[in-house]
């Protein structure tokens, strides 16, 4: 059905463990947590704990560090990196001045509390999550796709510790005591790209499409919790991790116990009324659109009575217009031919669970032995747990924290240290299996997780380790470390990184004075050039991406995005040249340029942009520029324009 | 361009499209393969007919429908999508044409005069009777929407001849069903990402997003580009001067704004003589089939033109009428653009491909419709290293379902990559722990077509 591993690695690796009688061997990842201890430093170079593991390993290879970055560079870096758009000039000013030993620690602290971080982790998180605003038409959803994105951002803007963000998302219907305005949380799930089930084919096909609808599941769950690839034992047992065919149906159990539904963020005590009403409300209106299409001869009469009938209820049930999230319910499905007819029907057996039959060769049709649902047996020495409670997303949650704990952590500590260093010390973020690659520096990627859990799994306390540390506040340049490790393995320098779509559209708001600082909310439109919410609000259609989002890099929202391409397309750059909104937001630049005197007007925009003065260089090139547009009404617009899309405004050092 | 850009630039190979790739981070990511033999067609002009077109009523002929009208003999009696009666005629008659002697329907009368350079391929399958996944599986191999589309992967195996224009290009007056995961680029670079064009208005400003700046003529946007550039040098320059990515974008911008130009050019209809535009006719079908020859002339790697928007094949009531006007909307367009190729040398190396997701019944639906038949259905090529005037594989007697040399949309597509010079097996992409394919772990090329 899907090739794994196949060609190149994985036929030798097969053949390995054919011939020598075994299974897979069991990758470095799944093993417990070493405890390490650093080795010692020398040069006083090391800041933090982190750093002598990066020093031992450089040194052995006889590179030196780059310098420690400026000032201006390390505010600039530390603001992208935490909250995706640059330092105002006053801040870097201040920061440059300030005598404070703590200076860069508090910034790094009072950024930490800023709403814009959850803002920008926030989104790091949806393209693992595959976010989108808009779902499959045939579901009919009337929830809130949004509410999902806003509880991402406010989990991070509180810390909140990784095993309950796991928990919240995959299960917060079953946590006992549960905030049910955290089904939000659902999303995970409740957002699951659906396939479509054509119902007039026979059931032979449409357990087809709904087996991939569970390999989605199952692979979006390994990939983003787990780190490693699942989908491929659908078909048989990986071939190079010790994951069986049995391992895999007893995981798709789980997708097979639930559904996709709207839920609601009240106790199920408070919503029944309102569910009963919504109920009503949705009958009468179906009723309207019928009277529609018949036009009886008192179609004005009747739809009054109908329309206030509806009124009445919405107005006598106390939070009917409460929102509802996208999320899933408990619910066997049983895929069985129709009755007395052609076709299929979808059979959900509510509040009930069901285990999987291996489907032999991924064929839904030929069945095997039935597997209960349970954890990967390869976790468990004796032998795995049952999952009891329900379909068993809060035992799968538990497990994925508890049973593969090391793994678990290894991966999230990782995905942190990725998106501040541009690769991860694993440069596979999603493949932790025996065919990923290995960890440039195994013992740190050990030693950080292990102090990550007994730190509570906080996000903001490794922000600060790695943030602290003198490798991350290493300079961009130094020749040797680029000549002999061009891939940066030593970590001899701070990779000069480029912006994300979003990084860069924010940053353009911010700016030229247009940025609107309002967190959470419906989603809206990005093609409207005055929209000047953060580019995390724009609106994501999986059918229709915003042609903006598209070119730029933006990850196809179908399926779980470990990492960000970053190509670079003459496509980008017609944007960057002619698009609507470069158009204005260079207006808009220009604005408070020409507010400016006369004589200040060119450095001023490098204080806004760069929070830098011009070099000579510059400003001998923009003058005479400048002097070439004579008194051209827009020169000052088209100055602004073309530093706006200019590499500095692009590239972060 | 100071030497150490140069170097850098050669060092990389070819112009933009290798920059692209080298600027591609992460390790889940490789160089791309190029040819692995010579290939015979450099570039594919792909029909779409969406919605499905029923092969008998063209190029593969059925008496047997005529003797058993009405009725339902056994194995003409497979379950497709919804319910079905008995055997349905075809309206249209069948003459031999060419010195080959192809039979082709009278539904296609101009395209008939080429049918020496026609190959008919009869007995094409694939795995699902419903669209959005059959349109999957015929454009990106298998049905789940995350994977890349055969117009990426040829985009990722050969790079673009053309610089100034995308490698792959999409044309439909509309949207069809699925619309973009059909020609989406998933775990690939997104530059090989099919252009989505509507072409139903043909001003090329209307077609290709941001692609005119509407404030600046050319004099002043240079102006202002080289203030950009010369910022951008200096900003390079302080750096060090050698930054793959940093140069990457100075390049882009120099090919965005040639882009301009060409692609005003390349995508306007109008610059071709009121002659030729005749030739095509000048429906939507027709200028799309104008473009796609204007693209290809221009380096433009892969070209779909969809028919039209959502499914206009999808004929499950009066099969017949719609199938007469859609037919007589195709015939001239088809047979002028491979006419047109011919008369510029360039039907040799250009493959034209012409079919819908899936075929349809033999048997009737609503009593003068044809379902959805995923068991057997035709497709037509031209051009770009295939031997004109011969049908391969046959359907049963009903043209129903492939039995002779059954090509599954694997086979197909293993067949066009052979086409491009490119084996398969060998164009794979590793990601997310595997290594992925167009052709998944299947497919056959068919050598018995080959020129």
């Amino acid at each position: 059905m899907r090739i794994c591993v196949g060609a190149i690695f994985g036929v030798w690796m097969l053949a390995l463990a054919a011939m020598s009688g075994r299974a897979a061997e069991i990758p470095w990842s799944f093993k417990p947590l070493r405890s390490v201890s650093p080795p010692n430093g020398h040069s006083g170079w090391a800041k933090t704990r982190a750093d002598l593991f990066v020093e031992a390993r450089r040194t052995e290879k006889g590179l030196k560090a780059a310098k420690r970055a400026d000032r201006r560079t390390l505010l600039r870096r530390l603001c992208f990196d935490l909250i995706g758009m640059p330092p105002t000039a006053a801040e870097v000013h201040a920061f440059q001045d300030d005598p404070d030993p703590d200076a860069f620690a508090r910034r790094v602290d009072q950024l930490l509390g800023s709403p814009q971080y959850g803002e920008r982790w926030g989104r790091h998180w949806l393209d693992l999550a595959r976010y989108v605003d808009t779902t499959a038409s045939w579901l009919e959803s009337t929830a809130s796709a949004w509410l999902y994105r806003d509880w991402v951002v406010a989990a991070y803007n509180q810390d909140l510790s990784y095993p309950d963000f796991v928990r919240k998302q995959l299960a917060n219907d079953l946590i006992d005591d549960c905030n049910p305005k955290d089904n939000a949380a659902l999303g995970f799930l409740g957002l699951s790209p659906n396939y479509w089930k054509e119902l007039q084919l026979p059931p032979e096909i449409i357990k087809g499409t709904v087996a991939d609808e569970w390999e989605e599941r199952v692979d979006a769950l390994g990939r983003t919790f787990l780190g490693i690839t699942l989908a491929c034992a659908r078909c048989h047992d990986h071939k190079s991790d010790p994951i069986s065919q049995q391992d895999y149906y007893a995981l798709a159990g789980v997708f097979a116990s639930i559904r996709i539904a709207d839920r609601p963020t009240m106790s199920e005590e408070l919503w029944a009324p309102v569910a009963k009403a919504r109920e009503e409300v949705a009958a009468l209106e179906k009723k309207l659109k019928d009277l529609k299409k018949k036009k009886p001869k008192d179609l004005k009469e009747q739809t009054a009575r109908l329309n206030a009938k509806i009124k009445l209820i919405k107005a006598g049930t106390p939070h009917y217009s409460v929102p509802t999230v996208n999320g899933v319910e408990e619910a066997a499905l049983y895929v069985i031919p129709k009755t007395n007819a052609h076709g299929t029907t979808l059979n959900y057996e509510m509040g009930r669970a069901r285990d999987l039959a291996v489907h032999k060769r991924g064929d839904p049709n030929v069945t095997g032995e039935i597997v209960p649902r349970r954890f990967l047996a390869v976790f468990n020495d004796s032998k795995p747990k049952l999952f009891q409670r329900g379909s068993g997303r809060l035992d799968l949650a538990d497990a994925i924290l508890e049973d593969a704990k090391p793994l678990a952590a290894r991966v999230i500590v990782n995905r942190v240290w990725q998106q501040h260093f541009g690769r991860g010390l694993v440069g596979t973020p999603s493949e932790f299996g025996n065919i990923g690659d290995k960890p440039t520096h195994p013992d740190l990627l050990e030693d950080l997780s292990h102090r990550f859990v007994a730190n509570g799994w906080s996000f903001k306390w490794l922000h600060r380790e790695i943030l602290l540390s003198a490798t991350w506040q290493q300079s961009a340049m130094n020749q040797a470390s680029k000549e002999r490790d061009p891939d940066n393995d030593l970590l001899a320098r701070m990779p000069r990184r480029r912006l994300d779509i979003e990084a860069w559209r924010d940053s353009m708001l911010k700016v030229n004075g247009n940025l609107a600082e309002i967190v959470g909310g419906k989603s809206t439109n990005l093609k409207d050039t005055r929209n000047n919410r953060r580019t995390l609000y724009g609106g994501i259609n999986r059918r229709d991406l915003d042609k903006m989002l598209a070119v730029n890099d933006f990850p196809d929202p179908t399926a779980h995005a470990p990492t960000r391409n970053v190509t670079i397309t003459p496509m980008q750059q017609l944007f960057a040249l002619n698009s609507p909104f470069m158009e204005h937001q260079a207006d808009s630049l220009a604005r408070l340029i020409k507010d400016q005197p006369d004589k200040k007007r060119i450095a001023f925009a490098y204080e806004r942009l760069f929070q830098r003065k011009p070099t000579k260089n510059e400003l001998r090139i923009v003058e005479s520029y400048l002097t070439d547009a004579n008194d051209h009404p827009e020169k000052w617009s088209r100055y602004a324009h073309a530093l706006l899309s200019g590499n500095e405004f692009l590239f972060v050092d | 361009m100071n030497i150490n850009r140069r170097q850098a630039l050669q060092t990389l190979g070819a112009g933009m499209g290798a920059i692209g790739l080298a600027a591609t981070a992460g390790a889940e990511n490789r160089l791309p393969f190029g040819a692995h033999f010579a290939p015979r067609a450099k570039r594919v002009i792909h029909l779409f007919m969406n919605g499905g077109p029923f092969g008998p009523d063209f190029l593969d002929p059925k008496p047997a429908l005529k003797k058993y009208a009405g009725q339902r003999p056994k194995g003409a009696d497979l379950r497709t999508e919804r319910p079905t009666g008995g055997l349905l005629d075809v309206p249209f008659k069948y003459q031999k044409h060419g010195q080959s002697g192809l039979e082709m329907s009278d539904a296609i009368p101009m395209l008939s005069r080429h049918a020496d350079d026609i190959c008919v391929l009869r007995s094409m399958y694939t795995d699902n009777p419903n669209h959005g996944p059959a349109l999957l599986l015929m454009n990106n191999g298998t049905m789940t929407p995350k994977v890349p589309s055969m117009g990426a992967w040829v985009s990722y195996g050969l790079g673009t001849e053309n610089g100034n224009l995308p490698p792959y290009v999409v044309l439909c007056p509309g949207k069809p069903v699925r619309f973009s995961i059909l020609w989406n680029s998933a775990f690939l670079p997104s530059k090989h990402a099919g252009v989505y064009i509507n072409h139903s208005k043909i001003d090329p400003k209307t077609m290709i997003p941001w692609l005119s700046n509407k404030r600046m003529e050319a004099k002043p946007q240079r102006s202002q580009l080289d203030l950009i550039q010369a910022l951008n040098a200096e900003h390079l320059a302080i750096r060090g001067g050698a930054d793959l990515a940093l140069q990457g974008r100075i390049e882009a911008m120099e090919t965005a704004y040639k882009m301009q130009f060409a692609a005003m050019d390349a995508f306007d209809i109008n610059r071709e003589p009121e002659s030729v535009r005749e030739t095509y006719g000048k429906s939507h079908f027709a200028n799309g089939c104008l473009l796609a020859r204007r693209l290809a002339e221009r380096g433009v790697r892969f070209t779909q033109v969809y028919y039209g928007n959502s499914q206009p094949w999808d004929t499950h009531r009066n099969h017949d009428p719609s199938t007469r006007r859609l037919a007589m909307d195709i015939d001239q367009p088809c047979a002028a653009l491979l006419e047109d190729l011919k008369q510029r040398g360039m039907l040799d190396d250009t493959l034209v491909i012409w079919g819908g997701e899936f075929g349809r019944t033999p048997v009737s639906e609503n009593g003068n419709g044809r379902d959805h038949n995923p068991n057997g259905f035709m497709y037509w090529i031209a051009g770009g290293g295939v031997k004109g005037g011969m049908a391969y594989g046959g359907t049963d007697e009903w043209g129903f379902k492939a039995v002779h040399k059954p090509m599954h949309h694997h086979d197909f597509h293993a067949t066009l990559l052979h086409l491009m010079g490119i084996d398969h097996e060998k164009l794979v992409h590793r990601h997310a722990g595997r290594d992925y394919r167009l052709t998944d772990v299947h497919g056959h090329v068919a050598h018995e077509i080959l020129a």
